[in-house]
């Protein structure tokens, strides 16, 4: 198969990305393997036994999507912005800024890049907690909506991966990028359902909580894996489908407007 | 793409400005087909600033750039794929192998499968035994040859060199123009800024120098060195010479030799029969052409 010429430099920059995570394997796949594993085992396994949910599923069955999407979303975001610091600092945006790529094909390149890592971890964060559902339960998760799984997941690592890039195009210094990673990724992931479920807050709470978009993310997912979700598929679909146009034309409008000199 | 016979670049009026700071202003210059131009200038005259409003670093605040016929702003999918440039400043490319920065930056350029090409590079630029090294691990001369292997991977037409042998020692310097010659013997068109003039003197068909972001002059090389500089022509006698010399070109004179300094215009034969000395009396004449340097330093005199 021949590929046009024009989609080349895009698809470059795609190949490059995954080898610059595969290059740094432990600290891009092993470490946030292990991070998941120790909230299975701590919150899914040792807590989890202690907790009852309205809706009759196990603590760890639902803790499973919400660490997946979590994983998804961290490494997407971490890929993507780390990779633009990082060309900052190298001088490699000076590099894509005269090559033939367009910021359009820089975006998407760097989005399916941290999506890619996104479902690797996200997969095998799945799988580990696989073994402890196994393990606890004597049997496997079944996955109750494949499709609907794999367009969240693709949603939300395409959305985080934009925020990335976009952020760390932003960014001033290490502390702008960090800042935004500490004060606002952080809490609206972990406000986002990924641990607790709706049915359980007062009311005044569950209304915070459905301003918070990674909800949607979160709980689309829970619907593909589990079938269960806190807010309706179709809301979720709409929220994070709209969320992810958002994060689309605001990166591009940054990608287009951006000093592309290094730091 | 068929540019032949199209000027590879034309500058008209280009200003840029940063903030209140005009780096550029309004200058207007074209090149030939396969020359060799050198934008000379002091630090901070605008070279850089011209080279990156040609590759889209920069937005220039007004004016009008084309590359082979075509606006950067308007068509950069054309001009970058026509442009190799070469960044003043050295770039770390972190996790990848010399060779791997290579096929990725060939496949930016939209050339898959051009190992032979870099292949070529590696070798004619002495880096194929560093190929699986990382940046990291290559000297400041390996860095400069590395960013013309990038520069040339995609076989430009028009060739952007900012600085290229800065940091660099005087052999290595001597291997890079000669390897800018060849390319320009090949048909490329090579535009240079460098801050060594006795080798953009012998390297450059054309220069322009710049001053505070304005083109002072352009112009064929020899012909600005000629216009602008003076020839020096020592005249050595044999034994001490007690003869009177009159002429308007006398600038020192002691016991058995007279210094002249005569305009481009006059011949030295024209000197000699001038000043009405017996020739069985001259014993050597040796004359000193201007350089570059030279005009350099008297376009920037003129203006301060």
């Amino acid at each position: 198969m021949t590929i046009a010429p024009k989609y080349r430099p895009f698809l470059t920059l795609y190949y490059r990305e995954i080898r610059r995570f595969l290059k740094v394997l432990v600290q891009t796949i092993a470490a946030p393997i292990v991070s998941s594993s120790l909230y299975l085992l701590i919150f899914g396994v040792s807590l989890g036994g202690r907790i009852n949910l309205e809706s009759g599923l196990s603590y760890l069955a639902f803790l499973i999507p919400g660490l997946v999407m979590m994983s998804v979303l961290n490494n997407a975001f971490q890929n993507a912005s780390s990779s633009v610091v990082s060309g900052k600092f190298g001088g490699d945006l000076e590099d894509w800024r005269t090559s033939p790529l367009t910021p359009r094909a820089i975006l998407w390149a760097l989005s399916f890049g941290g999506l890619t890592r996104g479902f690797i971890v996200g997969f095998i964060t799945f799988m580990v907690g696989q073994i402890f559902y196994l393990n606890n339960h004597g049997s496997w998760l079944a996955v109750a909506h494949p499709g609907y799984l794999l367009i969240f997941l693709i949603i939300g690592g395409l959305s985080f991966s934009m925020f990335g890039v976009s952020v760390a195009f932003w960014s001033k210094t290490f502390d702008h990028l960090s800042a935004v990673g500490s004060f606002v990724i952080l809490p609206l992931i972990y406000l986002g359902g990924v641990f607790f479920s709706l049915e359980g807050l007062h009311p005044f709470w569950q209304t915070l909580s459905k301003a918070n978009p990674l909800l949607y993310f979160i709980n689309g997912v829970r619907y593909g894996i589990l079938g269960v979700s806190d807010v309706p598929v179709e809301t979720s679909l709409i929220v994070s489908g709209g969320a992810l146009i958002i994060f689309y034309f605001i990166a591009l409008r940054i990608l287009n407007t951006a000093e592309y000199t290094r730091w | 793409m068929d540019v032949s016979g199209k000027s590879p670049l034309k500058i008209e009026k280009l200003v840029k400005k940063y903030g209140n700071f005009t780096a550029v202003n309004e200058v207007s210059f074209e090149m030939k087909p396969g020359e060799i131009f050198g934008l000379l200038g002091p630090n901070g005259a605008g070279k850089t600033s011209i080279i990156s409003c040609l590759v889209t670093l920069q937005e220039p605040t007004s004016g009008h750039c084309e590359i082979f016929g075509y606006d950067p702003k308007v068509n950069p999918e054309y001009t970058k794929v026509l442009t190799g440039f070469v960044p003043q400043e050295l770039i770390n490319h972190g996790f990848f192998s010399i060779e791997e920065i290579l096929v990725f930056h060939s496949g930016f350029y939209q050339r898959w499968h051009n190992k032979e090409r870099i292949h070529y590079l590696l070798k004619r630029l002495g880096l194929w035994e560093h190929k699986d090294k990382k940046v990291k691990a290559l000297s400041g001369g390996m860095k400069r040859r590395l960013l013309i292997a990038k520069a040339l991977v995609h076989e430009p037409k028009l060739l952007l060199l900012d600085e290229p042998t800065a940091g660099v020692d005087i052999e290595l310097r001597a291997s890079l123009w000669d390897f800018v010659q060849e390319l320009s013997q090949d048909g490329m068109s090579i535009l240079l800024t460098t801050h060594y003039l006795e080798e953009a003197e012998s390297l450059c068909d054309r220069v322009g120098i710049l001053q505070n972001g304005n083109l002072r002059t352009v112009g064929p090389t020899r012909e600005l060195i000629e216009k602008l500089t003076e020839r020096k022509v020592h005249v050595f006698f044999d034994g001490v010479c007690n003869e009177e010399i009159s002429s308007p070109y006398l600038r020192n004179r002691e016991d058995n030799q007279a210094e002249f300094v005569i305009p481009h215009g006059v011949g030295v034969g024209d000197l000699i029969a001038d000043i009405q000395c017996n020739v069985h009396k001259i014993l050597d004449i040796k004359i000193e052409e201007g350089s570059l340097e030279e005009a350099f330093v008297h376009v920037l005199g003129e203006h301060q």
